[in-house]
């Protein structure tokens, strides 16, 4: 392997999911197509039922906590642990997938279902920044703007979401599609700039391609 | 091999696989050797299982660098209640990024560092707490868990030993505190993830108040090697206190970040220039953060004959940590850098200990108002006074990682915040 | 026999360079508190979990690496500890200096001010000036139902109030939520604390002024405030309080700690109930009919008793009616007295509550179904319960009593106008004027938050309360009228009446068996159990 080979610009992975190097990878193959966004919604075998989809396409906010596979996989949660308060992140997970939103509501149907105070489960859940405590858009963007992407240039490529979306930070956008905000470091520093959509990371954005990764977005929502 | 580069001084052991989609199935796994370490800890017994790890020097890659078979000797040997194994992977340290590949490139490796562990503590269960953010990577993970249960390889009966192995992934909500052992302990139970006071130490009263040990990933995933070919194989790379390879994260002003899997004791100097392509051309090295962000800066004439083992690094004036190097070149603005992640301590303080949870949002606000060019010099002596504040005075050490960065900082680029403060001139740009 | 060497029951440590034994067990901060030294604390409460979170009860160990917090850290033998050393009170002055960062400094406009540990722990040890010149991040005021605000800005976020609900209360509707200085006290949503019934001992644990009481809203200054001694009568669990009062007027009631009763807690139906003590309309003025069939007319006490004992003297069956909210003392000389005119019959009318309410985390304090403080005393005293569950009915004996009547304190709001008239007197001694206009004497006495004296609770610990009001007008404690009545029947035997509370107390400990060998004095603050707790009915 030559130190003389090229080093591709960033963005070059035309997929975003990150640079692949001097690997001859596809995007789908990185992400990897076998796995990723084909879990069963009943979960599987109980041991990795805790794994979720996230985002489901379309959200419910007024879903049913919890009925058909969701119901099953709730239960296979509750097997894994030694009491039903620790399967408390796991539902509170599942709620959001269904629901696309962790509202009071959700949480007090939460709390009644594993038998915790209501404040409690106010507690834990807003512990949490994962747990979207108001409705986002269809697509929410978390930009990294941590040390190592900030070095290089993650403060763009917010302020590029921001202006392509035409919105402030945390604000959806009037179709519904986009809420785009801040986030700490995603653990993908090696892939400057590290951008969350839904459940997939984008990586080795730059600001010029934000347009791009708006359009592909908005063809996938059709 | 490194990922998404490599490089000819690397000893991929851990990373030998990245970058191939086949070694993740358990079929493509074992055609790389796969869940023979398993086969040979249930067969050696959990002594000699700890034993070896003893023997092979390995000490944890979660930041601490406390030797992992030590750790497990400390777990009781009597089995009058459940024990419980859970591995570290909400990698969260800003800088850090090698969990995620282990992950989602070598799944199964994860799960026999894991079902090893926890046989070699007397484990019956294996909580594999991943951050909430690797969508991608926990489902690469689900499919491998499945595909243990549906072989036989964990469960009732693990391998046909008799022995119950079960291994529950276990998905966070976003908090970057779920990292150090206890806060991750209260977050697996349910509750707001946060640090608890020690003693109790975990392996006493650990996860739902039983005997538990917590792994990082790196630190199981370098198991299945060792008990496949002894602790003093595993001696043959790094330094007599720092054995072994380890994974090192390079990010920043580089030309090829990525994952790298090196000796420990490996040159700084050789990392940055050789191994990662060096600086873009016509740049300058102004400093290295060797270990995530919660570690001390490291200026240019440190680095050069620091090496990273970790000793090598304390020695430099900083520490290992993960083995998250993070290089700002001459382009980069210090103060603002230092800004960046005392906010992120903020952000992710639990907010427990009072030093913690003023302090970080003061410190934050102080050096807001610096890189805005309204800064005074008193407000330098204040941040070190502060930080001195913030250091050894809390539940856990979040407080005294943010202190860290703002304390070098300030002594070894105290130029840049004067800069600002005097003339309001931002020094570099990134 | 053991070969084990015997584990002394106590340890000894070195603190602030004094030589100490504790009891094994204790932590630092207990062991530094029976030492007489007081480390700053804020979390910690002896009623609660230890967090160890404010970090402001940090020590300093000899050998240790780091301060320790003394809250959790167990004393041992052999330890130096320092708990004024240069490094502990650097790391006060700094916790203190982060407390203020965000503190909104409103001590003026503060109910807390002038008992605040904040103000306490900052002018004693805190920094001449704070150095933020931030602007302060502002939570601003929640309305938590009941009786509780929360002002969030004064927050010192050490979570005794969350621990508290959860812990003790077992109604853990209050949290902790977002993180970091985020983090902010609040209940599920609109859910509040409206009828969680301990809810009020919040505000009293919270040590700054975060968590107020509206009742108490700007109404009076911590320091224009005296402190008595007291014991709730709101039930007859006989909570330990203190009745906190200015110009002669009651502003709130706070428990008083008493591990062997309520701990540190009390009810909210306790807590709240004391307007009656301000009560504007009392009895003032001894009014007695010195003209049979006159009514009764103003005078004052030595015309009054003359007025009295001649028909006194005259004898003839006698029978008294007395209050379970009367203390001791006053029940003890009544039934002297009873004694005196040659026995009769004692009864009283006791209100019970449907249910009992029991404080789980703490569960020998209970709201007890019976709402009387003293009922166990009148019981120990001779007087027999009469009457229904709501303290009324059970008088037609005393209503067709044709000798003398002696009413004690009972209102008889349910008896017909009419009750009384039959008694050849009837004498009733009151603070409040009675439902019944009959009587041949009017006697104005004092309440319980106006004079000393004991009452015996639910279990028969005897606990003294002290007068925390003037009496108004020529209102005197109930035992003082019916001690020199009594002493007074024989002309010739110059008696004199007891001087005192506790010289009544000591005359009916002479008279009644269960009291045998008590002392006033000995009663302490913290009350004594009677000497034969046997004698206590349905025991």
């Amino acid at each position: 392997m030559s130190d003389a080979r090229k080093v591709p610009a960033p963005g070059e992975n035309p997929g975003w999911a990150g640079n692949t190097g001097e690997y001859q990878l596809s995007e789908s193959q990185v992400r990897g197509e076998d796995y990723v966004g084909v879990r069963p919604p009943e979960g599987g075998h109980a041991a990795a039922a805790a794994s979720y989809p996230y985002m489901l396409a379309v959200k419910d906010p007024d879903a049913v906590l919890f009925e058909g596979p969701y119901e099953e996989r709730f239960h296979k949660i509750l097997t894994r642990y030694p009491d039903r308060r620790a399967a408390l992140l796991p539902t509170l997970n599942l709620a959001q997938e269904v629901r696309g939103h962790v509202s009071p509501e959700t949480m007090d149907r939460v709390a009644d279902l594993l038998e915790l105070p209501h404040a409690y489960v106010r507690g834990v859940a807003t512990f949490y920044t994962m747990y979207n405590k108001g409705p986002v858009g269809r697509y929410l963007i978390q930009v990294c703007t941590n040390i190592s992407c900030s070095l290089c240039g993650g403060d763009k490529v917010l302020e590029a979401f921001l202006e392509a979306t035409d919105t402030e930070l945390g604000e959806t956008t009037s179709d519904g599609l986009f809420t785009v905000t801040e986030v700490e470091c995603l653990a993908a520093c090696g892939f400057p700039t590290a951008v969350q959509i839904n459940s997939r990371y984008f990586e080795n954005v730059v600001p010029e391609a934000v347009p791009a990764i708006l359009e592909r977005l908005r063809a996938e929502a059709v | 091999m490194g990922y998404p580069y490599s490089h000819s001084s690397e000893v991929p052991l851990l990373s030998k696989h990245f970058g191939q989609p086949e070694a993740r199935t358990l079929e493509g796994w074992k055609a790389r050797g796969g869940y023979e370490g398993l086969r040979k800890a249930l067969e050696l017994g959990r002594e000699q299982v700890i034993d070896a790890v003893k023997a092979s020097g390995l000490r944890g890659r979660g930041g601490a660098g406390f030797p992992t078979g030590v750790k497990w000797s400390f777990m009781p040997k009597d089995k009058n209640k459940p024990h419980f194994l859970l591995c570290n992977a909400d990698e969260s340290e800003p800088g850090t990024f090698k969990d995620r590949e282990l992950i989602r490139w070598t799944p199964h490796q994860v799960i026999e560092g894991c079902l090893i562990g926890a046989y070699a503590i007397g484990a019956e269960h294996c909580y594999i707490y991943v951050r909430g953010e690797f969508f991608e990577a926990t489902q690469v993970l689900a499919k491998a868990i499945e595909e243990v249960y549906e072989a036989g390889i964990a469960g009732d009966d693990a391998m046909g030993s008799g022995e119950r192995l079960d291994v529950t992934l276990h998905v966070g909500a976003g908090a970057y505190i779920c990292g150090e052992e206890t806060g991750l302990m209260n977050s697996l139970e349910g509750r707001r993830g946060q640090p608890r006071i020690k003693p109790p130490f975990p392996a006493a009263v650990g996860a739902f108040g039983l005997p538990t040990t917590i792994n990082n990933v790196e630190t199981l995933c370098a198991v299945p090697h060792i008990v496949v070919n002894g602790g003093e194989w595993y001696r043959q790379w790094g330094t007599e206190k720092s054995p072994g390879t380890k994974l090192f994260c390079v990010s920043g002003h580089v030309q090829k970040p990525g994952n790298y899997e090196l000796p420990l004791g490996f040159p700084l100097k050789d990392l940055i220039y050789d191994v990662c392509g060096g600086l873009a051309p016509g740049r300058d090295l102004k400093a290295v953060i060797p270990g995530g962000s919660s570690v001390p800066l490291l200026t240019k004439d440190e680095c050069l004959p620091c090496t990273l083992d970790y000793e090598g690094v304390v020695e430099a004036g900083s520490m290992l940590g993960c083995a998250s190097v993070i290089v700002l070149d001459d382009t980069a603005n210090v103060v603002k850098q230092v800004r960046r992640m005392v906010q992120f301590y903020a952000h992710e303080s639990c907010g427990q200990c009072t030093p913690c949870r003023e302090g970080t949002s003061w410190m934050t606000r102080i050096l807001t108002r610096i890189e805005a060019g309204k800064g005074l010099e008193a407000d330098l002596d204040t941040l070190l006074d502060l930080s001195d504040q913030m250091t050894g005075t809390t539940i856990c050490v979040l407080s005294d990682s943010a202190a860290a960065p703002v304390v070098s900082s300030i002594g070894k680029f105290k130029e840049d915040y004067l800069a600002l403060i005097r003339r309001g001139e931002r020094v570099g740009a990134a | 026999m053991s070969d084990k060497p015997q584990q002394s029951s106590t340890v000894t440590l070195t603190l602030d360079g004094n030589e100490i034994s504790v009891p094994r067990g204790s932590t630092l901060i207990e062991a530094a508190e029976q030492a007489g030294v007081r480390v700053p604390h804020y979390c910690y409460h002896p009623g609660l979990s230890s967090p160890a979170m404010c970090r402001l009860c940090l020590v300093e160990v000899e050998g240790a690496p780091k301060l320790q917090p003394s809250c959790v850290t167990m004393a041992q033998d052999g330890q130096t500890v320092h708990t004024n050393s240069q490094e502990a009170r650097k790391q006060r002055q700094g916790v203190l200096e982060f407390y203020l960062v965000n503190h909104p400094l409103d001590c003026p406009i503060c109910d807390q001010s002038g008992e605040c540990k904040l103000q306490d722990y900052v002018f004693a040890e805190g920094r001449k000036h704070g150095r933020s010149q931030e602007p302060k991040r502002v939570f601003g005021r929640d309305d938590f139902g009941g009786d509780v605000l929360f002002y969030g800005d004064r927050c010192v976020m050490c979570t005794r109030c969350v621990r508290f609900m959860d812990e003790v209360a077992g109604d853990p509707r209050l949290t902790v939520v977002e993180r970091g200085d985020r983090a902010i006290i609040d209940t599920f949503f609109e859910e509040g604390l409206s009828g969680s019934p301990f809810a009020g001992n919040i505000v009293d644990i919270c040590p700054v002024g975060a968590l107020v009481s509206k009742d108490f809203l700007h109404k009076a200054r911590a320091w224009d405030l005296d402190h008595t001694p007291s014991v709730c009568t709101s039930c007859s669990q006989g909570c330990n309080i203190q009745i906190h009062t200015r110009d002669n007027e009651v502003q709130r009631l706070k428990p008083r700690e008493n591990l062997e009763v309520n701990g540190f807690w009390m009810c909210d139906e306790g807590r709240h109930n004391y307007e009656w003590m301000n009560s504007p309309h009392r009895l003032e003025v001894p009014r007695v009919s010195e003209v049979a069939g006159e009514s009764p007319v103003a005078m004052g006490w030595g015309r009054a008793l003359d007025a009295l004992l001649p028909a006194l003297r005259e004898g003839g069956p006698v029978m008294a009616v007395a209050s379970p909210f009367a203390s001791n003392e006053d029940l003890g000389a009544l039934a002297h007295l009873v004694e005196r005119l040659g026995g009769g019959d004692l009864v009283f009318r006791s209100p019970e509550a449907e249910t009992e309410v029991v404080l789980p985390g703490f569960p020998q304090l209970v709201r007890r179904r019976d709402l009387s403080p003293n009922r166990t005393g009148a019981e120990l005293l001779g007087f027999r319960r009469v009457g229904d569950a709501q303290g009324q009915g059970g008088l037609e004996a005393a209503a067709a009593h044709d000798g003398i009547l002696l009413i004690l304190g009972d209102e008889l709001r349910d008896q017909e106008a009419d009750f009384g008239t039959k008694a050849r007197f009837l004498v009733r001694l009151g603070s409040t004027a009675s439902g019944v206009e009959a009587a041949h004497a009017h006697l104005p006495i004092t309440t319980h938050a106006e004079q000393d004296g004991s009452f015996a609770n639910h279990e028969g610990r005897v606990q003294r309360f002290w007068p925390a009001l003037k009496g108004p007008g020529a209102a005197r404690p109930a035992w003082m009228i019916l001690g020199t009545l009594a002493a007074r029947l024989d002309p010739e035997a110059m008696e004199e009446g007891p001087g005192s509370a506790a010289e009544a107390f000591h005359r009916l400990v002479a008279a009644h068996g269960p009291f045998a060998g008590m002392s006033f004095d000995a009663l302490g603050t913290r009350g004594v159990p009677v000497s034969q707790p046997a004698a206590l009915q349905g025991a």
